[in-house]
């Protein structure tokens, strides 16, 4: 009985138009707002005749009189119809405004959003699409409750933050976990020069067809050892049943920078530089002879020169994107297949990239038992690179040069090197080049038996292969110039390999259990290789590549390899379809460990009661959905490097003679980071899904921190890796979903989520931790801003006074100021990371006319400027200043926060909460307004549909925060120590307007 | 039925078989890492290890360049312009050094990192199976051992006072390696007297062990040779003079022809009694990033460090090539003019007015008479010869010979001169403990008065 059930069911999905000689009936079916469906499942109820509409909604199907007809349609109401006679059924489909029936990815399988006891956010294609930004993780901000996404600054392939539920390590990775189609994937940034790529620059994110993000402990434990900074499931986009689907979308837009600053003019250069010198002792003849310098040969004193270095940094760009997908399948296979280009040239000068990017993703029916399937695509990409902020060849470090520099000599096309303060940037695009071309490769394959219909077993190899080509060259007339030219061609290639074997079970029992399980194995394999040479003396800057050069003064190679081996299980139970609870657990090895700790267990368990589905509440017209849920699960952060337990010696040569040092102190007890993680939460929707959303309580609690502990330097060594320390990150999210205006003709919806973040060192038994301006202390916020106290210039004589903050005898702090910086003591004066996020998205649509837009913003973090000494440090130097140093102390009584202007000496450009401010922000983040041309007019052209829109992305930026952007930071700084926000000639991101066009055929 | 259960215990078998692979596929070895057992069990890596040290004092951090920079600019009253953009050496010119000055974070870090390797190189001389080869490795140890101390001393505690006794406090001295965790010590700071009776020590023994020469590498006279630096420092005059006599008579160095002729070598010169090798490959000259133009690898335009009019004022006859061994304008000095050259560090040129200046301050004529001496060195430079000489004539010879070399502070100190308004002594000459060691062994570190 049970597998003549199942082999119904199969076939209601796998054969279509079996004949029974009866009546015919055929019909459209609309959704409530009069457009036809395309795609919707009719099968008639018990047998295992169905079919589907074609893309104008119509529907043929042959039925008996009594029989029912079932329509079905992802995110409509199912619709029964009972057969009586009648030629001719047209069905309106209700859209299903509730969220339940929703799919949610949750790791080795799917669970139905209904039956969730996690915190799990997804996001849908059509919520990322059409944003102009070549990144995938940028498309996400705003999106989701309690994931922060920062761009770190404005370089088109730059680095990009993903922080969920805040920041849960000092010394390992904080980047989250990304599985593309079951796999976890490479994600480490390869650039050769300090300034990050990000790694999934590579994907193309119109293939993408949803992401899900694992927050809590319960839903991320089946990642075990690498769930503790979230888990970012992508799922690209597969073939459906049906006619095949032809999709073009191509766009092309410009942009600019969000941001400017505003600096010294010529005029006034003059006038502060020359008040600088003169308090300073130096003649007027010293800083005049300074003037003609810079100026070289042209007359600085009657304006002749007078260049804007941030113009010539800060440039338009442009974005273009170009995709092709075709997508359908028939009865026993399905396929998506597309490729896309996308070119973007970034704000900043010399700065580029340009991605071609191919997929095809096929799933196939070898019988009813067996499925297979693969998931493949390969990307190059080619990037014009910049150096790091903090290089004098990186453009926006140009708006230190003076601007009585002339940018170019006399031939306006040599970049002028002879008479700047600074390495002039430009030479490095006249007289370099730097390139970098990315390859990536992700291939998966799977097969799945369905052993019986309630177990099924699922087999997944995937292969990740990352191959990475930087070449740079400087020519005779860069930063080279004294050795000739200089050249360097890196390779890295990163292959990893991984194996998924798993069974699901799912069966109901009475009707009322329902019961899942999951158990398997993974076992996951990366070796990384680099080679790299570079050599000098180059005979022509057209001969660039190292084979010209006269010497290769370095060269080298290195492999390095890390595993993981893991089994998983997972079962949850559903009574009644109310009462939900999931356990989970996961033991996980892997060779990054210490030989004492190589294995470790993960176990999860949640909760949850469906009250609504209770009698009580059933039918309240009201309250549709009232969830509560909690969760209890452990995580790991392997995030460290793959041989920290051991002590190693490193070759070290001295004079070309073979040398060793050693270079690591080894701790073999060394483990993962231990993360115990609560949450609850709720789920609501009122009158019928209207207004839904959900609350979530968590605290985070991380013990056994991976921490570089400072030991005393005289050990030889600086640091050692120990899992010592523990921090705790709590907040609330909330995210509320409303459907506020649902007619035939108009519907808006709005989306608010809002997060808070607290976090707290709790235990720091080596005591405190300084990195640079950064702070970590038991009780406080992790890499607290930690900086004496600046209190603007003395009236009397315009020095820089500095509150000194010391303890006095009786406890009290001693809050008067001294011009003496080393008499005043460092406070804690901020933080780096915002405690309230909020993002609300809208959404519009009217007749063929669809808006939507996302507001996004950050409360609660500084950002120190680590420029600020040299930009607005009254003067101190050559470096041109922002306008505002011209409110410098100039005589006595002055009431100012900028002290005396004074050439070389310093006066207070020391590390203080003068450089320190409050980045609070809200930002536009994306907008778009499409409008779709009406059917019957693009019918005409064999279309299906075509749409035209306008995008934009970060078009408006509120805030009080001066530097250049409210989320730029340093990119040179290590993504993952202590060290964080901090500004240093970073800058600010891109602002894009796009117009674009979908064709559908 | 019967395919399924085959099928499961295939699939059952293919994961046995695979997952008991992977167990021992948990157990890696890096492969550009060796283990401190590999690498301390045979002769041949702990010569490396050696080796490896002198790559490590020769960082740019400490003798590679910044450790003269400091010297110079700590130094420096009117002479020298700090024209760069790094904040830490404005510090040290401005005598405005914080704790978290990271020149002089490193310069420690460096120190003691060169101590623990010379430790491990010492505690592990057993498997040397032939004496030569133990006691030359032995001694170069000492010899780097006995440097790092020596400078620790000089830029972190109060000057030495001639006739010892000096209670002031200098620095830990570590003479057990560190390999793992469990050796990590907390030690105190021992007084300048207990570090200079160390430097003496290690390099009293890297004499008697060290042979007679050993390439680029230490040999007996560089130990001597450095050891009449720290009994000038300490104005133990006769010691000094002994020392710098036994280079002179027995090292086999000698003043190259010129003045030109010493510096910006690819190898070492005959005047070279020890130097730090920089090749293209391998090092870098920081002396050359700081104190040369761009044109000629230097990090600014017009040189980070320039040289003003006034430090021309010593030289006393125009003729003197000393006087015109500058470029830019008059404004930089050649002798850090060549990127990939090596950076001399013991010369015999400063032997001989280490020899000259005890002699004439002891009233002796060990070796050579000082005024001899002191012209002979000024014939190489086309000075004309001085007909009598004062103490403050050695003095000035000195300058002129041996300016930009990383000699100016330590020079001001022993002769207890002033930088501007500063005395010999001043608290604001000495450099902070370091804050990131101060937080890491904040019972052990008392900071230096004043910071």
């Amino acid at each position: 009985m049970r597998l003549h059930h199942y082999k119904l069911f199969m076939l209601a999905f796998l054969i279509s138009g079996m004949m029974c000689a009866q009546q015919q009936i055929s019909g459209t079916v609309q959704g409530e707002g009069g457009l036809p469906l395309p795609g919707v499942n009719i099968i008639i109820q018990g047998k295992s005749t169905g079919t589907q509409t074609d893309f104008d909604g119509q529907y043929t199907i042959n039925a008996k009189i009594g029989e029912v007809l079932v329509y079905s349609y992802l995110g409509f109401v199912t619709q029964q119809i009972t057969v009586s006679g009648q030629n001719e059924i047209n069905v309106v489909l209700k859209e299903d405004v509730g969220v339940l029936e929703e799919v949610v990815v949750v790791g080795f399988g799917t669970q139905s959003r209904r039956k969730i006891t996690a915190n799990i956010a997804s996001i849908a294609a059509n919520q990322i699409n059409e944003i102009p930004t070549p990144s995938v993780q940028s498309a996400l901000t705003g999106k989701a409750a309690g994931v922060q996404v920062t761009q770190i600054n404005g370089k088109v392939e730059g680095g990009i933050k993903v922080r969920v539920r805040g920041i849960s390590t000092i010394s390992s990775s904080q980047e989250p976990l990304y599985v593309i189609d079951g796999i976890p994937i490479t994600n480490n940034d390869e650039s050769i020069n300090d300034s990050p790529i990000n790694p999934l620059i590579a994907l193309n994110p119109n293939d993408i067809e949803s992401i899900d993000i694992l927050k809590d402990a319960s839903s991320a434990a089946i990642y075990g050892a690498r769930g503790t900074n979230g888990v970012i499931i992508i799922t690209t986009k597969q073939g459906k049943r049906g006619k095949t689907k032809v999709s073009i979308n191509s766009s092309y837009g410009i942009s600019e920078a969000t941001n400017t600053r505003d600096w010294l003019n010529a005029n006034q250069y003059v006038e502060l530089m020359t008040e600088s010198a003169l308090n300073n002792g130096f003649s007027q003849a010293f800083i005049d002879g300074q003037f003609d310098f810079y100026a070289n040969g042209l007359d600085w004193r009657n304006g002749e020169i007078d260049t804007d270095w941030q113009e010539l940094a800060l440039v338009d760009g442009s974005i273009q994107d170009f995709g092709v997908s075709i997508s359908g399948g028939g009865e026993k296979t399905r396929f998506f297949i597309s490729t896309s280009y996308n070119n973007t040239d970034g704000i900043i000068r010399g700065n580029q990239l340009e991605r071609y990017s191919f997929r095809s993703n096929l799933d196939h029916d070898i019988s009813n038992k067996f499925k297979v399937g693969t998931n493949t695509t390969v990307s190059k990409s080619v990037i014009d690179r910049i150096a790091n902020d903090n290089q004098f060849a990186t453009p926006l470090q140009a708006i230190a040069q003076s601007p009585l520099s002339p940018a170019y000599l006399a031939d306006g096309v040599t970049p002028n090197t002879e008479s700047t303060e600074y390495y002039n940037f430009l030479m490095q695009e006249f007289n370099g080049s730097f390139k970098t071309n990315v390859w990536r490769v992700l291939a998966n394959t799977y097969l799945q038996y369905q052993i019986i219909p309630e177990l099924n077993f699922r087999t997944e190899v995937g292969y990740d292969f990352l191959s990475q080509v930087a070449e740079q060259f400087s020519g005779s007339l860069t930063e080279s110039a004294s050795v000739g030219g200089f050249g360097t061609a890196n390779a890295v290639q990163t292959e990893k390999y991984n194996l998924n074997n798993y069974f699901t079970y799912n069966q109901v029992f009475n009707d009322i259990f329902d019961v899942e399980g999951t158990i398997g194995m993974s076992y996951e394999d990366s070796v990384r290789r680099l080679q790299f040479a570079q050599g000098q003396g180059f005979p022509s800057d057209d001969l660039q590549t190292l084979d010209s050069a006269a010497e290769i003064t370095a060269g080298g190679s290195n492999r390095t390899r890390f595993n993981f081996l893991s089994y998983f299980g997972r079962a949850t139970l559903s009574i009644a379809d109310k009462y939900l609870f999931k356990a989970s657990i996961r033991y996980d090895g892997s060779s990054r460990f210490g030989e004492d700790n190589r294995f470790g267990w993960f176990p999860a368990a949640s909760v949850g009661w469906i009250v609504s589905e209770e009698e009580f509440l059933k039918n309240s017209e009201v309250l549709s959905l009232f969830k509560i849920r909690g969760s209890w699960g452990v995580t790991g952060n392997a995030g460290i490097g793959n041989f920290a337990s051991l002590s190693l010696f490193q070759g070290s040569p001295y004079n070309q003679r073979a040398g060793l040092a050693p270079t690591q102190l080894g701790n073999p007890s060394l483990k993962w980071e231990r993360t115990t993680q609560v949450d609850v939460g709720l789920d609501y929707g009122f009158f019928n899904g209207r207004i839904s959303g959900e609350i979530d309580y968590y605290v985070k609690d991380t013990e056994d921190l991976l921490l570089d502990e400072p030991v005393p330097g005289t050990s030889g060594f600086i640091t050692i890796t120990r899992n010592i320390g523990e921090l705790r990150n709590k907040g609330f999210e909330f995210v509320l979903n409303t459907k506020n205006i649902v007619t035939q003709n108009l519907t808006w919806s709005t989306s608010i989520n809002l997060s808070t973040n607290d976090n707290e060192v709790t235990s720091l038994p080596g005591g405190d931790i300084i990195a640079g301006r950064n702070l970590v202390r038991k009780g406080e916020s992790i890499s607290s801003f930690y900086v004496v106290e600046f209190a603007g210039a003395d009236p009397a004589n315009g020095d820089a006074l500095f509150v000194r903050n010391t303890v006095n005898a009786d406890g009290t702090i001693d809050r008067s100021t001294t011009n003496n910086f080393n008499e005043a003591e460092r406070i804690i004066a901020g933080s780096p990371f915002p405690d309230f996020t909020a993002g609300m998205t809208n959404t519009v649509s009217y007749k063929g006319i669809d808006f939507s837009f996302t507001f996004q913003g950050e409360w609660g973090a500084s950002i120190y400027n680590n420029g600020g000494r040299f930009q607005s440090g009254n003067a101190r130097f050559f470096d041109n200043q922002t306008v505002d140093q011209l409110d410098r102390w100039q005589q006595p009584g002055d009431i100012t926060n900028v002290p005396q202007a004074r050439l070389f000496s310093t006066n207070g450009q020391q590390a203080s909460t003068r450089y320190l401010q409050e980045s609070d922000f809200i930002r536009l983040r994306n907008l778009t307004l499409g409008y779709t041309i009406p059917r019957d007019i693009t019918r005409k052209f064999q279309m299906d549909r075509v749409r035209i829109y306008f995008a934009g992305f970060n078009l408006l930026t509120f805030t009080d925060y001066d530097g250049y952007d409210p989320e730029s930071t340093a990119d040179f700084n290590a993504d993952t120590d202590a060290q964080a926000g901090e500004a240093f000639y970073s800058a600010p991101p891109a602002k894009t307007y796009t117009l674009g066009i979908n064709i559908d055929f | 039925m019967k395919t399924l259960k085959y099928i499961l215990r295939l699939l059952y078998l293919l994961l046995s078989i695979f997952i008991v692979g992977c167990e021992d596929n948990l157990e890696l070895e890096p492969e550009q890492s060796l283990l401190p057992e590999v690498a301390t069990s045979n002769p041949a890596n702990v010569q490396n290890i050696l080796t490896g040290i002198y790559d490590e004092a020769g960082q740019t951090v400490s003798y590679g360049g910044r450790i003269n920079l400091a010297s110079e600019l700590l130094a420096n009253s009117g002479d020298l312009s700090w024209n760069g953009t790094f904040e830490q050496p404005a510090q040290l010119i401005e005598k405005q050094l914080v704790p978290d000055n990271t020149f002089v974070r490193d310069y420690w870090l460096n120190a003691y990192e060169v101590s623990n390797q010379a430790n491990i190189v010492l505690d592990n001389l057993s498997v040397f199976e032939e004496d030569a080869d133990r006691n030359r490795v032995e001694g170069e140890a000492k010899f780097l051992r006995g440097l790092a101390y020596f400078d620790l001393a000089r830029l972190f505690g109060q000057p030495y006072a001639a006739g010892g006794g000096n209670t002031q406090l200098g620095v830990p001295i570590v003479l057990k390696a560190v390999l793992n965790p469990s050796e990590v010590t907390f030690p105190q700071r021992e007084t300048v007297e207990e570090v200079y009776a160390q430097v003496i020590s290690d390099l009293g023994q890297a004499y008697n062990l060290l042979p007679d020469s050993n390439n680029e590498f230490a040999d007996k006279y560089a130990a001597q040779a450095l050891l009449a630096r720290v009994y000038l420092q300490q104005g133990n005059y006769e010691a000094a003079r002994d020392a710098a006599d036994d280079v002179l008579q027995n090292s086999g160095h000698s003043l190259t022809s010129t003045y030109a002729g010493a510096f910006n070598n690819e190898g070492n010169s005959d005047e070279d009694i020890f130097a730090w090798q920089i090749t293209s490959q391998d090092g870098i000259n920081d002396m050359n990033t700081f104190w040369a133009t761009r044109a000629f690898g230097g990090r600014s335009n017009s040189a980070d460090v320039s040289i003003n009019a006034s430090f021309m004022t010593i030289f006393d006859d125009p003729d003197d090539v000393r006087g015109q061994f500058f470029y830019n304008g008059g404004t930089v000095s050649t002798k850090w003019q060549s990127q990939f050259a090596n950076i001399p560090f013991l010369r015999i040129a400063e032997m001989h007015l280490i020899r000259a200046e005890s002699n004439f301050r002891l009233t002796t004529t060990i070796g050579m008479v000082p005024l001899a001496e002191i012209n002979a060195l000024r014939a190489r430079s086309n000075a004309d010869p001085l007909a009598a000489l004062t103490l403050q004539d050695i003095i000035d010879e000195r300058k002129r010979e041996l300016a930009f070399e990383g000699f100016a502070l330590h020079d001001i100190k022993r002769l207890q001169g002033t930088v501007g308004a500063l005395n010999y002594d001043d608290n604001f000459l000495v450099m902070p403990i370091p804050q990131r060691e101060r937080d890491a062994n904040p019972d052990g570190l008392p900071q230096n008065p004043g910071y």
